[in-house]
């Protein structure tokens, strides 16, 4: 038979969402161990087990949407595999569906290129309509400077290319501002939700101890597809997801 | 625990959780994280230094289990807060808490400390106040018993006023003890005056207040009192590992610890004897694990927690007498579930190496080497008597398997060294990568790894002297000289680390002013090169009148009664004096596995000797 790849989708919610992207693959290896999943390995002294992991998750950010591929020496039926996962993650981390794929699919990590964020305002925020101005001006900029920092070093980049929607609103529990964004994640770069939300809170004039707190979820990650989104467990045909 | 003790810090934690590194080690809720209910006694565990260090701390997560089975008593962990974390949880005004339910340490019934080595004393005091524990025992009226534990007890005088009890040895049985006692003392409404005085008489279990210390004028001690009724000595507690299948099911941290793999031992003690090795000298006697419970601890481990390595560990691997029998069932283990298996602490003779080099572990990478010395005598001195064609054959046996990297740690400062012996450590470097050449094999890099002898308590060199710090610059300074060349790197730890290690080992009670001003003038993580601050400790003697010369530079006599006196670890007195003179004159001691007893007394009053699963043969 030939190789195979478990496709899978991880929710990571309460505490689990302070855990660190190394952390959390580290976390989902040992967990696929313990699942006694039929795993691929490389390496001749140190065997490395093979996978493919979605774009980093900010520290602090839930999300509904962790992908995972798993690469795997024999099939293992996806249900099984989804009941065997679950019963190994700790807690906070579940599985939301699983699929297999052929040997040839593109791994997720080479997939990706866009995300999808809600966020959720504290309540001393500012109001609705000043968010919606904020954001109206961020669209109708051509350029949006924001100076990054990192690690090893610090530069400007324009956010407004990797922007492709940008909502406020008022959330679905009836209190405080919400935000929708659409961002790039992955193949063509990445635009971090706190990135946005610095750059509109500015334009709202709300100090940052204001902002900081808030609910950050990822609640999809996606492939462009001619101007279409596409979550990679739906891609192709074939073999639907559990 | 009544109702209103019990408060839940998580919503104030929160919210510093992003504003500090790496939040994870903040969180509990790893896998194998015990379920508290929160009922009975409650006991929280501490190690003095930061998650992952903690983490990999086998003696915690033992004791944590060992606990957590008992009926009606639950116990969880608490880490030392990193630097980042301090300054939130002090700005913010939230207390210590425990990693699985997020209550404050205070409110415990038992806030057990492990004591691991010198240099954690600042981080100690840091945990009892940061819990918002009174620093000193004779100042607590309530709140938990602050009870250490762990190698460091050897000699705690320098912690004496920071704990209420001690616990001496090994920690399996008596911590049983301590929470049945503390159970009964709930139930019955004791004061905690009399729950102290009753705890301290259990075996292995002492209350430092109980020991006065008078003092001569010259700054020696004139004697050590028992008051209060307590025993004249204290002995150490040793159990039966085959009685005590710990850990099971230990926590998998969500991020890379130190020691990231499965950890069992397969024997405690050491006979080997070298003269400064105080672990060797108390831990003993040693006693083995059979075969099949190792084994079965391994397969159950590797279940339920997924770990790609396991590591058979003990103060020297090869020596278990079955070591061939288990590495290979272990082996099968490893086959199966995609492990690899790892021998820590091996000796440097060609069986050892045959046996590591076999398992194929870690395949190219480095294999690590102790010599501890670089001349035959001095080693001899040291009772490590490693002859140079076994370190030879040991090197070559390492490189025949495919290393690229051998590692050497050496000692300077050793009593009797002197520059011949230190200049004898380049030379011996330069000769194995001449032999490996000579063998038409491209040298391994060697990574030469110095560090200063600091003599310590229950060891036959408890009466020497430590060597100053211009000395030691030195000796390095030779060796800096002699090591230089390609493919040999050399470093060494900070010598002043040393000299504040050196202070504290062999320290009184006096010593603990000097700790409560080294850690108020803001001493932390003194065991991290980075952020050890020699400087401090300076002006914390001065202040506290304290002359470290006095404990550091000073050769003891014969007689003289040491701050640890009262503290039975098992060997005899006049068995580590024996072994001292034996040191001066160069003669070495055997191991007594082979049969010859040497009468150190760690078998006595045991009820069991030397328990060997095989046969000793060496």
């Amino acid at each position: 038979m030939k190789p195979l790849r478990l496709r899978v989708q991880f929710a990571k919610r309460g505490k689990a969402r302070y855990v660190s992207h190394s952390e959390f693959s580290r976390t989902l290896m040992l967990s696929a161990r313990r699942a006694g999943l039929p795993l691929q390995y490389s390496g001749k002294y140190r065997p490395r087990m093979k996978l493919s992991l979605s774009p980093p998750l900010p520290i602090g950010v839930t999300s509904e949407c962790e992908l995972v591929d798993f690469f795997l020496e024999q099939y293992v039926s996806p249900a099984e595999a989804k009941q065997a996962l679950d019963r190994s993650l700790p807690d906070g981390i579940h599985v939301v569906r699983c699929r297999l794929m052929g040997s040839d699919a593109r791994p997720v990590g080479k997939l990706i290129d866009t995300a999808a964020y809600r966020v959720q305002l504290p309540s001393g925020a500012g109001n609705e309509g000043d968010w919606r101005r904020a954001v109206e001006v961020f669209l109708s900029m051509e350029v949006v400077s924001l100076e990054r920092v990192q690690p090893r070093r610090t530069r400007v980049v324009d956010l407004r290319p990797g922007v492709h929607t940008l909502e406020a609103r008022i959330g679905a529990s009836g209190s405080g501002v919400e935000l929708f964004m659409v961002l790039d994640d992955g193949t063509r770069g990445t635009v971090k939700p706190s990135e946005v939300l610095r750059v509109l809170a500015d334009s709202v004039g709300v100090p940052e101890e204001s902002w900081r707190d808030a609910l950050v979820h990822r609640e999809g990650l996606f492939v462009k597809r001619g101007g279409r989104l596409v979550s990679p467990m739906e891609l192709g045909k074939h073999r639907p997801a559990v | 625990m009544s109702e209103k003790l019990t408060g839940d810090l998580w919503e104030r934690v929160e919210p510093l959780l992003l504003r500090v590194e790496r939040p994870s080690r903040y969180l509990g809720c790893e896998w194998n994280a015990p379920g508290i209910v929160g009922e009975g006694t409650a006991v929280v565990l501490a190690y003095p230094d930061v998650y992952e260090v903690g983490i990999s701390n086998l003696g915690l997560v033992i004791l944590q289990e060992v606990v957590n089975d008992m009926e009606g008593a639950s116990c969880e962990r608490v880490y030392s807060p990193w630097f980042d974390m301090e300054r939130e949880m002090r700005s913010s005004g939230v207390p210590l808490f425990s990693l699985e339910t997020h209550r404050a340490v205070s409110t415990y019934d038992i806030f057990g400390i492990s004591v691991p080595h010198e240099l954690t004393y600042t981080n100690i005091v840091n945990l009892i106040d940061m819990a918002g524990i009174p620093l000193h025992a004779n100042n607590r009226k309530a709140g938990p018993l602050v009870i250490g534990g762990g190698c460091g007890t050897a000699n705690p005088e320098p912690l004496a006023p920071f704990f209420d009890l001690f616990v001496l040895g090994e920690g399996e049985e008596a911590i049983g003890s301590l929470v049945e006692l503390v159970s009964e003392g709930k139930s019955h409404g004791w004061e905690r005056q009399e729950l102290l005085q009753k705890a301290s008489r259990i075996s292995g279990v002492y209350r430092p207040s109980d020991y006065e210390v008078d003092y001569q004028d010259n700054g020696l001690i004139e004697s050590i009192r028992p008051v209060d009724g307590a025993p004249e000595r204290v002995r150490k507690r040793t159990v039966d590992l085959d009685k005590w299948l710990y850990p099971k099911h230990p926590v998998v941290p969500f991020c890379e610890a130190v020691h990231d793999r499965i950890n069992v031992e397969i024997f405690r003690g050491c006979t080997r004897g070298c003269r400064f090795c105080q672990a060797g000298m108390v831990c003993r006697p040693v006693r083995e694990r059979s075969v099949d419970a190792v084994v079965g601890l391994v397969d159950t481990m590797a279940g339920c927690t997924g770990h790609e390595e396991v590591a058979l560990s003990s103060l020297s691997s090869t020596d278990y007498t079955m070591i061939k029998a288990v590495t290979k069932k272990v082996s099968g283990i490893c086959g199966q579930r995609r492990m690899i298996l790892s021998l820590p602490s091996l000796r440097m003779d060609g069986f050892s190496v045959g046996i590591a080099s076999g398992l194929e572990l870690g395949g190219r990478g480095s294999f690590t080497f102790a010599p501890e010395a670089g001349t035959e005598r001095l080693r001899r001195v040291i009772n490590k008597p490693i002859s140079e064609k076994d370190i030879m054959d040991a090197v070559l046996s390492a490189v025949r398997a495919g290393r690229r990297r051998v590692k050497l740690y050496f000692m300077i400062g050793l009593p009797t060294e002197t520059d011949e012996d230190v200049e004898a450590i380049g030379r011996l470097v330069f000769r194995l990568r001449e032999i490996v050449r000579g063998e038409g094999m491209a040298p391994p890099m060697f990574n030469v790894s110095v560090s200063t002898f600091v003599p310590k308590p229950h060891t036959p060199f408890q009466w020497v002297k430590q060597e100053n710090l211009e000395s030691i610059e030195h000796k390095q300074g030779i060796l800096r000289e002699v090591l230089r060349a390609r493919g040999i790197k050399l470093s060494w730890h900070d010598s002043r680390m040393s000299t504040v290690e050196s202070l504290l080992a062999r320290g009184d009670r006096r010593l603990a002013d000097v700790i409560e001003k080294a850690w108020a003038s803001g001493c932390r993580f003194d065991s991290w090169s980075e952020h050890f601050d020699y400087s401090r400790w300076e002006v914390a003697c001065e202040k506290a009148g304290i002359d470290p010369a006095f404990y550091l530079y000073r050769e003891r006599e014969p007689d003289e009664v040491f701050p640890w006196e009262y503290l039975d670890l098992g060997v005899d007195r006049d068995f580590l004096y024996r072994e001292n003179q034996g040191a001066l004159k160069g003669e070495t001691s055997p191991d007594c596995r082979g049969g010859q007893c040497l009468e150190c007394g760690a078998c006595e009053e045991q009820g069991a000797g030397l328990f060997l699963t095989g046969t000793w043969s060496s």
